[in-house]
């Protein structure tokens, strides 16, 4: 197989203002220039394909699904093949706010048609976004009401729902499962980052995401205070890649130390960044080097050996 | 990202970056290096180990977000309602302490003596001018009963008032004021009917402020020209002889009998031609009320209020002359009082009179403050003494109104004058030569000068507000609403300047909405909806909704 194989694809689907771009620039840690917001507001087909790489070679793609004009519709039938094919993963987000529910529905009963057609294995999210909006004591009943109805007229294929809002913590959940079920062998890289956590004796052990720096996977040896923790370590590295961006500087690895811990963080696996915290300051810094080192060794191959879908992911390096 | 395989440091790319940005930014990388401290010490009155979890992780998410987008771009700024409240706000300071903030700061709490003294201030009115006569038109004792029954039964009213939006279940009424909770509870009616009676009280108050100042400036103009030529109008009044002058300004009417309006001419003896002229241009209902048009309609055109809104000390100061004045005359005038309690007499009126509805009638609005009650008590730092605080308000605007009601009326020389002839303005029992009275009136012309904008404002807010649903649809917009109240007043004060009259029956109308019938009917049905509603309540709330109409049909009738 060559790396010129057939690039798959994450298809990120949604009403015009539903929050496509504001997700995708949370998530993907992507500067929002003020045009970029203008997004299918006009008659202009406004299609994005971010270059993103995420989970190895997928590449994202935001389109905006039922825009008032009928331009961008007959563009969208005519290009429905060309669209649908080779979509690894669909998300599609729902405005809970929407005044249209009927419309909305039918727009995404005609993209999962497509989906059967060009890409029948691909996994399928939803996504009721702004949540916020809702009053607290609202949101179970209106999330319930609609999972059941998406999951009705999603048959035969199956869809995962989430209910998100960009302001509280269920944005990075609902993306940390996705990314979750996206990731090849997921449950062996958990149990050897189990193995690989006891063994050099750290107190936490987490598994990021590349490109977004979603937790994918962690192992703590005692319960830590702090609930949001992982959400608050994505964000402080995203800020950081930023800053270092605009430097043209490429973030690899980071060492923190203080007397009572040293955190480590560095590249893993392709897919996936490590951090690991040791709260014996004692341990010199070389000795967790070496190890993390040795593991990615053993980590990549896990990532490698299995399934014919791997071999698309594999770069020459 | 495709960043991770590009060289770590592209040394062409740094250099078109260190030209691209400014100055300020240019080598000083090393302290430009992103930190996070997460405070560990909180310094508040009780003792807390760290930031709430939901305020740090909002930090985070703020402090990343804003990252993604342009400073001045709202696209991801926090929402109202995703911000935490006042509570769980905290200010960071560079060392890594965290204060919190104690106390909400947008509103201002005021100690109890403030706000007592802020609804005391904002209930004192005109009505006070009126209250003598009042209590003519009722009789001695029986004034002095209806005053206080009336202020324990508005006191009441105000109270219901007060706490009607907490009884509101399931719905955040905490910036409601009364017209919401009837909105609420009846509908679009209720909003509109509460907004009609309210515009029936704040436009009757400017009807009797252009009434007022039409007067206050014919006295003080004729004092002022009177002064000059050195002319002496004493023998032209019907009044007592001596320093402390009191006059009859219209000494035919019967007593006993109707209030009977009569403009009277006061046809100057005078022989020099230039005093008739005076006359005739300086006339209190013919010239004077047009005099005003021109000084105070623009002033009702401002589009903002709040340069009138610093005058409102003039008010107080005017109140407290008022009291001092009416201490001072009846220090020299002394106490005539007989008590003739059912039949009349020349002098005196009887101590129980059938007209004592027009006392209640101008009390409705001499103690109305029902319509912005919630506002005022809302920035009392100790909320649980509202309603303590409130009594102790209407106790002392009770006894201010009594101090100089009973004053004036027991004051008043009957021999030779009746008490029939106290008017409705009790200034007007003085002549235009007295000095204390003409400082007086000065004051209180120059204090609703001020005033009259303010209402002014308020009338357009609610009217443009109500109907255009815009606070300043356009200047001929409230061009034409202005002329509609600046008309009203001028042709009151043309044809009908008795302030007794227009005082009691927009006291009334209005009062009958919002201070008897609504407020009755809300803690009625709020009672009902919790299930607490006795019979005994039940049957006193109606019978203050009865009192409320009885109240304005006797005006039409006595």
């Amino acid at each position: 197989m060559s790396s010129t194989a057939m690039k798959k694809k994450v298809l990120l689907m949604g009403k015009s203002g539903s929050g496509k771009t504001s997700m995708r620039s949370i998530i993907f840690a992507n500067y929002i220039a003020r045009d970029t917001r203008r997004l299918g507001a006009t008659s202009k087909i406004d299609v994005e394909h971010s270059h993103v790489r995420f989970l190895g070679n997928l590449v994202l793609n935001l389109w905006d699904c039922g825009g008032q004009d009928t331009f961008m519709e007959n563009y969208f039938t005519s290009q429905r093949d060309n669209i649908f094919r080779n979509v690894e993963v669909l998300i599609y987000i729902f405005d809970v706010e929407s005044r249209e529910l009927e419309k909305d529905m039918h727009y995404y009963q005609s993209c999962l048609e497509a989906i059967l057609q060009n890409s029948p294995d691909a996994k399928v999210f939803c996504l009721v976004h702004k949540m916020d909006l809702v009053q607290e004591d609202q949101r179970d009943l209106i999330f319930k009401e609609r999972e059941e109805d998406l999951k009705r007229l999603s048959r035969p294929l199956a869809c995962t729902c989430f209910r998100t809002s960009i302001w509280d913590e269920t944005l990075y959940k609902a993306w940390s499962s996705i990314v979750y079920q996206l990731i090849p062998n997921v449950q062996q890289l958990e149990t050897n980052l189990r193995n690989f956590a006891q063994i050099i004796e750290a107190d936490e052990v987490l598994l990021f995401e590349r490109a977004t720096f979603l937790v994918i996977s962690h192992y703590q040896c005692k319960e830590q205070r702090d609930a949001h923790r992982f959400e608050k370590i994505s964000n402080i590295i995203k800020q950081f890649k930023l800053s270092c961006s605009k430097l043209a500087a490429s973030f690899q690895s980071m060492e923190v130390r203080n007397s009572n811990f040293a955190a480590f963080i560095d590249v893993f696996t392709s897919n996936t960044y490590v951090m690991v915290i040791m709260s014996d300051p004692s341990i010199p810094s070389a000795a967790t080097l070496i190890n993390i080192r040795n593991a990615r060794k053993h980590f990549e191959k896990l990532e490698r050996v299995d399934g014919p879908k791997h071999s698309l992911h594999m770069r020459m390096r | 990202m495709e960043d991770d395989f590009r060289p770590l440091l592209n040394p062409e790319q740094t250099g078109e970056c260190y030209s691209d940005r400014g100055s300020t930014d240019s080598l000083d990388f090393k302290t430009k290096r992103p930190f996070h401290v997460e405070p560990r010490n909180i310094v508040e009155d009780d003792p807390q180990e760290r930031v709430s979890a939901e305020a740090a992780i909002l930090n985070s998410r703020v402090n990343y977000y804003s990252r993604l987008t342009a400073s001045s771009d709202r696209l991801l700024s926090p929402p109202n309602h995703v911000i935490p409240g006042p509570e769980e706000l905290y200010i960071y300071s560079p060392l890594g302490t965290a204060f919190k903030v104690t106390g909400s700061d947008h509103s201002s709490k005021n100690p109890s003596i403030i706000t007592i003294f802020a609804i005391w201030n904002t209930m004192m009115g005109t009505s006070i001018l009126s209250i003598p006569w009042g209590i003519k038109q009722a009789g001695f004792t029986l004034g002095i009963i209806i005053l206080i029954f009336t202020g324990l039964l508005m006191l009441y009213c105000c109270y219901i008032v007060l706490k009607s939006p907490k009884a509101i279940p399931y719905v955040d009424a905490s910036d409601w004021e009364f017209p919401d909770v009837c909105r609420y509870y009846f509908g679009k009616f209720g909003q509109w009917s509460s907004w009609f009676f309210s515009m029936v009280s704040l436009i009757g108050a400017m009807v009797v402020y252009w009434v007022l100042m039409s007067n206050f400036l014919y006295n003080s103009g004729q004092f002022i020209y009177n002064y000059a030529h050195n002319v002496n109008m004493s023998d032209s009044e019907f009044g007592t002889n001596g320093s402390d002058k009191v006059i009859c300004p219209f000494p035919n009417t019967d007593p006993g009998g109707n209030y009977t309006t009569s403009t009277v001419y006061f046809a100057n003896s005078g022989n020099e031609t230039s005093d008739v002229s005076f006359e005739n241009w300086w006339s209190k209902t013919n010239t004077i009320p047009l005099y005003l048009i021109p000084l105070l309609l623009p002033l009702l055109c401002f589009r903002s209020a709040s340069f009138f809104a610093r005058f409102t000390f003039l008010g107080t100061i005017s109140v407290v002359y008022l009291i001092v004045l009416v201490t001072i005359k009846t220090v020299h005038l002394g106490f005539h009082l007989e008590f003739h309690w059912f039949d009349t007499s020349q002098f005196y009126v009887p101590e129980f009179r059938l007209l004592f509805p027009q006392f209640t009638g101008v009390l409705t609005l001499a103690f109305f403050i029902h319509n912005c009650i919630i506002t005022l008590m809302k920035s009392n730092k100790h909320q649980e003494n509202n309603v303590r605080d409130l009594s102790v308000a209407y106790l002392l605007v009770g006894l201010t109104y009594l101090y100089v009601g009973v004053l004036i009326f027991a004051a008043f020389p009957s021999p030779p004058l009746s008490k029939d002839c106290i008017e409705p303005n009790f200034l007007d029992n003085f002549p235009t030569s007295d000095v204390m009275v003409f400082v007086a009136r000065t004051f209180l012309l120059f204090q609703m000068i001020t005033v009259y904008p303010l209402l002014g404002y308020l009338v357009r807010v609610q009217v443009m507000g109500q109907i255009f649903g815009n606070h300043y649809p356009s200047f001929f917009h409230v061009l034409a609403l202005n002329i509609l109240i600046v008309g009203s007043g001028v042709l009151m004060a043309k044809f009908y300047p008795n302030i007794g009259s227009i005082i009691r029956f927009s006291g009334a109308t209005c009062g009958l909405a919002l201070v008897f019938v609504f407020p009755a009917l809300v803690q009625m049905i709020s009672l009902r909806r919790q299930g607490v509603l006795r019979w005994p309540s039940a049957l006193f709330h109606t019978f203050l909704i009865l009192l409320g109409v009885a109240n304005l049909l006797a005006q039409f009738f006595m």
